[in-house]
């Protein structure tokens, strides 16, 4: 529930279009009610002044009023219809818009550090499909409950006015199906709800461990054991989803069945105060059509009941990541960055959490400013680390790194990125034209900065082959791009940044050894009076460090 | 972004053919729960006969009460009526549910079992290349979401079908322009929903595009947030994200604004079938309207169709309510077919002939060659084994040499040429018959060691299992183990060394007493003294077995008596 609470308040900005979205709602439901209240009574008072008029009196019954009425409900009725949902359709998807944004706004300090085990797909999943769960909240949760809320008020205050004991009895039935029913049925089903999702949960760890070990199964001739402990364990699923089915197939038997204990009811006492000349004949009928439309208000809370436990799930599965800590924290008052950049290791230790083994041991480096260092070892050594930790993606547990003497940890962590320029295996494009790939790296860059960037990074072959040169669309939907020219615009991007440092991670993996050349080459020029710290285990670029480190099992030494 | 007309125009017609598919598919599903679809369509047509039956006892009590003024006793007995049709309603509106869920959970139960049988078919290889987690999504929660489909709009559709003309029916011998006030909103209900959805599609399209590129774009974003943050573009990039969703929004709602009117036009023709209804009776009843039979209706007649005519649209009006389950379940099949319709190796079982087959080599590598897509992996690749020979597959990693042994252990089959087995062609029955294999990274499963090691065989006696711990060295470590054999591991092992993992896997692979043993790479991620001691217990271990070796390791390959290396797909001897 907290969770839910938590985004009723972000639901604030939105709170005119919220409220439009009710009364509108309201607005339908009274029209529907009064349209059928106002007919039932209409035709009992033709049939009774029709009688009378057989008699041989004179027709006195005004029937334009009401049948005008009739026919104003029924416009009503279908335009508030029509606004309610546009309305609160209209409020849903600004409230969701504003959440998207909310959410992204929460990742940035979370990354690269700490989401950097999530899969993209899962953080994609959580910022489409489950904030896209939340327009419950608002559309089949909090809309119908206060519109039910006001509707079961409104109606019972109306029916006093009549028939002070028939409006007792059916407030009584309304509060009960509105309040008590989806109460009851939310707690017997809950623990339902909790042993599937506990279920769910086990199946998909038992799933993912088969088809993680799918290859060991099968040659060991035991996946249809497996699949079939799996087919067990659906089934027992489906038996508790049954369970809570029969549930809720109780509530909305019984849910039904209080409407018609309500309407029997009126009927009784109606015809008791009509006998007794306490009601006339064509009040008798507008209570009994008003019982019937009323019960129309609580119908779908049963139904919303059903929808909480998935709305609070996603609301859940959003705040998880939302309520992550940094995995680091910038200082309050952070030191403005020396304008040297000397990097020094002081005896650094590093692991990603307690139970894992450690990933960097007891490493002291100096890097003074525009030194060239290179660090060699097998994959899994820890070189990719100590660049994150140069980065400052993570703190160190032990030891600390200090740029220029001070240490990080004092230093503001964006503004200790600007120092930075990376080239690695791994070029990121985005979906946006080479130009906006490249103004990234500087917004503001002339097109004169632009060119020499692309010359520099020997690009400018590639993009005057293209139609559209610098406007092409890259990445997902766009032009391909190959490897070695992602890595050239990853290049361009590196000059443009013009930072003091270059940290260099695998910068030719994966290119083809012309590639690698070039990209030597134009780095060799462009670092000349910069820090270069460069992890590797290709022979090409050596050349470019004056001291070459090997990392081992975390540890470094001097080759 | 660049979106021409063209290009959205191509999207929504693939789109719109996907969903011919996935529609398809849906329906074949339905066929094996036909019945319980029907019983639950029965209970609700049941409790739709219960409302006019209802709405008849209604209207005949008022009358009674209020025109005819008759005494209690003759309204004792539509009373009980009305009371116990109260009750057949509400049964049914349990039966509808209950056989509703029946029908989807049968559904959900068919279509894991696919889906698992499908993982089988698609084999190693195949499920590698997609994410483990996704699997099981698609196993878990897009299976129950098939759920309402079956349980709530199929039995609707067919609720839909009967249940109005029903309604005509009875309503037509009591008041036939009643009658034809409804006959004629009925059927012009599902025409201008079809008008406005034709209106809708169109609209769909743009909004089908913006949600793609919405998507497309935040995980373009998502994945690009470290270089925008390495930039300091990451704030600013907020804004475009801010315009993105708001595009979506934009679109969204243009497509809704006209979607909402077809829910419109039914609360359209329900109100004012209302209306139409009562003004129209209520009118006769004065005597002021002589058309048709309105000069001598009665209360009770009057009531009872205007009681009617609400109802008349209800069914209509949940299957509205009903529609984005079809929606929900159309989105489902579509990962689902994603799984069941991706094309398996074709593995070939039929072909065993053994003419000219040289009896000694018990397994024989006929000129094969495999490849994926351009990438060519193996070229014509010749090799005989015989039995109890020890043969250690050399070879830089990349060079084909897991790929070989994936052929071997019919994971996957060849582009080119044949792998026999005892003079058979190799299929994956046979190969896990014969080949106790442990790979690189022998998978730990949840469970106990015991279980871990009793993988082939869960019947094995205890006193078996037990040597082949002792046999594999497992017992060394597993006796300081608070449960010692019993004790629980599981998620890749977590809190064995890689030594002792490879120890089970051993063991498994001595228990499973196969006559050819295939390692892959066993001594990678051990020490020199671990790889010494393993090596030790491999040779006692598979003495008198065949055993085949995939190793780069100089030690391994000094030990076994036959190498042969492979070089960039191609073996050298």
């Amino acid at each position: 529930m907290k969770d839910l609470w938590f985004f009723l308040k972000l639901f604030k900005p939105h709170s005119a279009w919220l409220t439009g979205g009710i009364f509108l709602s309201l607005l339908t439901a009274f029209a529907s009610i009064a349209l059928l209240t106002l007919s039932g009574w209409f035709i009992s008072a033709t049939a009774i002044a029709g009688l009378i008029a057989v008699d041989g009196n004179a027709l006195a019954f005004n029937f334009m009023l009401p049948a005008a009425q009739i026919r104003a409900l029924a416009i009503t009725r279908t335009l508030g219809r029509y606004g309610e949902r546009v309305v609160t359709h209209e409020a849903t998807f600004r409230v969701l818009a504003g959440i998207r944004s909310w959410f992204f706004q929460q990742l940035i300090p979370l990354v690269p550090g700490r989401l950097s085990a999530m899969r993209s797909g899962d953080l994609l999943s959580r910022m489409t499909a489950d904030i896209d769960a939340l327009d419950a909240l608002y559309l089949r949760l909090l809309a119908p409950a206060i519109v039910a809320a006001i509707g079961v008020t409104t109606v019972t205050v109306f029916l006093a006015f009549f028939a002070p004991v028939i409006s007792l009895t059916t407030g009584l039935m309304l509060m009960i199906a509105s309040v008590w029913v989806p109460s009851v049925f939310n707690r017997l089903g809950r623990a339902g709800a909790e042993e599937i999702v506990v279920l769910a949960a086990n199946f998909r760890i038992r799933q993912i461990d088969m088809m993680q070990g799918l290859a060991d199964l099968i040659a060991n001739q035991a996946y249809e054991r497996f699949s079939d402990f799996l087919g067990q364990f659906s089934d027992l699923m489906i038996n508790t989803q049954r369970r809570n089915n029969r549930l809720s197939a109780v509530s909305s038997a019984l849910t039904l069945l209080l409407s018609q204990i309500a309407l029997l009811m009126a009927l009784v006492l109606g015809a008791i105060s009509f006998k007794d000349g306490l009601l006339s004949g064509s009040d008798l009928a507008l209570l009994v059509f008003c019982v019937i439309a009323a019960f129309e208000l609580v119908m779908p809370l049963p139904q919303a009941m059903q929808m909480l436990a998935k709305t609070r799930k996603a609301a859940r599965r959003i705040r998880q990541i939302t309520e992550m800590p940094p995995a680091i924290n910038s200082p309050t008052q952070a030191i403005a960055l020396p304008d040297s950049f000397d990097l020094q290791f002081n005896d650094v230790s590093f692991r990603y959490s307690d139970q894992q083994a450690w990933v960097l041991k007891n490493i002291s480096l100096t890097i003074p400013q525009g030194s060239k260092i290179a660090i060699v070892g097998a994959s899994g050594s820890g070189k990719t680390t100590l660049l994150q930790l140069i980065m400052r993606f993570y703190d160190p547990e032990q030891g600390s790194v200090l740029l220029a003497g001070q240490d990080f940890r004092h230093l503001d962590a964006d503004a200790l990125l600007n120092c930075f320029g990376v080239l690695s295996q791994r070029s990121q494009l985005f979906a946006a034209s080479i130009k906006e790939n490249l103004l990234i790296a500087k917004p503001d860059a002339s097109a004169t900065e632009l060119d020499i960037a692309v010359k520099a990074a020997g690009l400018e072959n590639y993009i005057g082959y293209l139609p559209e040169g610098l406007d092409t669309w890259v990445g997902e939907s766009g032009v391909k791009v190959s490897g070695g020219e992602a890595r050239r615009i990853a290049l361009a991007r590196l000059y443009l940044k013009n930072a003091p440092v270059l940290i260099l991670d695998e910068p030719t993996e994966g290119l083809d050894s012309d590639t690698e050349r070039d990209v030597f080459k134009a780095l060799a020029d462009f670092a000349r009076d910069k820090t270069v710290i460069m992890v590797t285990h290709r022979e090409a670029g050596l050349g470019l460090a004056d001291v070459v480190y090997g990392m081992e099992r975390g540890v470094l030494r001097e080759l | 972004m660049q979106l021409t007309e063209t290009a959205n125009q191509v999207y929504f017609d693939k789109t719109k053919a996907r969903e011919k598919t996935c529609a398809g598919w849906l329906k074949e599903q339905g066929k094996a729960v036909r019945k319980l679809i029907l019983f639950a369509a029965i209970a609700g047509i049941i409790n739709g006969l219960g409302v006019i039956v209802q709405s008849a006892v209604l209207a005949f009590i008022l009358q009674a009460v209020i025109i005819d003024q008759l005494p209690w006793a003759s309204v004792i007995t539509p009373l009980i009526l009305l009371a116990a049709v109260f009750i057949l309603r509400s049964l049914c509106v349990y039966w509808h549910q209950t056989w509703g869920f029946e029908a989807g959970a049968q559904v959900r139960a068919s279509v894991r079992q696919q889906l698992f049988a499908r993982f089988l078919a698609l084999g190693p290889a195949a499920i590698k290349q997609r994410q483990s987690g996704d699997l099981a999504a698609v196993t878990l929660e897009q299976v129950d979401a098939l759920e309402n489909y079956f349980s709530r709009y199929l039995p609707q559709q067919i609720i839909v079908g009967a249940l109005p003309l029903i309604m005509i029916i009875v309503v037509m011998p009591v008041n036939w322009v009643v009658g034809l006030i409804l006959l004629l909103t009925g059927p012009l209900v599902p025409v201008f929903m079809a008008l406005v959805g034709m209106g809708a599609a169109s609209a769909n399209r743009s909004q089908f595009l913006a949600m793609a590129r919405m998507s497309g774009y935040f995980l373009d974003r998502l994945q690009g947030l470290p270089t925008l943050k390495l930039f300091g573009q990451a704030t600013r990039e907020l804004e475009n994200i801010d315009r993105i969703a708001d595009d979506f929004r934009e679109k969204t709602m243009a497509v809704l604004r006209i979607a909402f009117l077809s829910s419109a036009i039914l609360e359209f023709f329900s109100a004012v079938a209302v209306a139409l209804v009562a003004v129209y009776v209520g009118l006769g009843l004065l005597g002021l309207i002589h058309f048709g039979p309105a000069e001598h209706i009665s209360l009770g007649e009057a009531l009872f169709v205007l009681l009617l005519a609400p109802e008349f649209f209800m069914p209509l009006r949940q299957l509205a309510i009903n529609y984005h389950d079809k929606a929900a379940a159309l989105g489902a099949a579509d990962a689902i077919l994603a799984i069941l319709e991706q094309n398996t190796d074709a593995m070939d079982t039929s072909c065993a002939d053994d003419s000219h087959h040289d009896k000694i080599n018990l397994i024989e590598i006929n000129d094969v060659s495999k490849s994926y897509d351009q990438r060519q992996i193996l070229t014509r690749i010749n090799l005989q084994i015989t039995a109890g020979e020890k043969i250690v597959l050399a070879g830089e990693s990349g060079a084909g040499k897991t790929t070989l042994l994936n052929l071997l252990l019919g994971f996957e089959v060849p582009t080119e040429g044949r792998v026999l087995l005892s003079g058979q062609t190799l299929n994956r029955e046979s190969a896990a018959e014969a080949i106790a294999w442990v790979g690189q990274n022998a998978y730990i499963f949840h469970g106990s060691i015991k279980d871990n090691i009793a993988l082939a065989d869960p019947d094995a006696s205890g006193q078996s299992i037990v040597n082949a711990a002792q046999a594999a060295g497992v017992t060394e470590f597993s006796a300081q183990l608070p449960e010692g054999l019993l004790t629980p591991i599981g998620e890749r092992g977590y809190g064995l060394s890689g030594g002792q993992v490879q120890r089970i896997a051993l063991a498994r692979a001595f228990l499973k007493n196969a006559g050819i043993i295939l390692l892959d790479e066993p001594t990678a991620n051990l020490d020199a003294a671990n790889k010494a001691l393993l090596l030790d217990v491999i040779d006692q271990l598979f003495a008198n077995k065949t055993l085949i070796i995939a190793s780069h390791d100089a030690e391994v390959i000094h030990r076994m008596d036959r190498r042969v290396e492979l070089q960039q797909g191609r073996l050298v001897s």
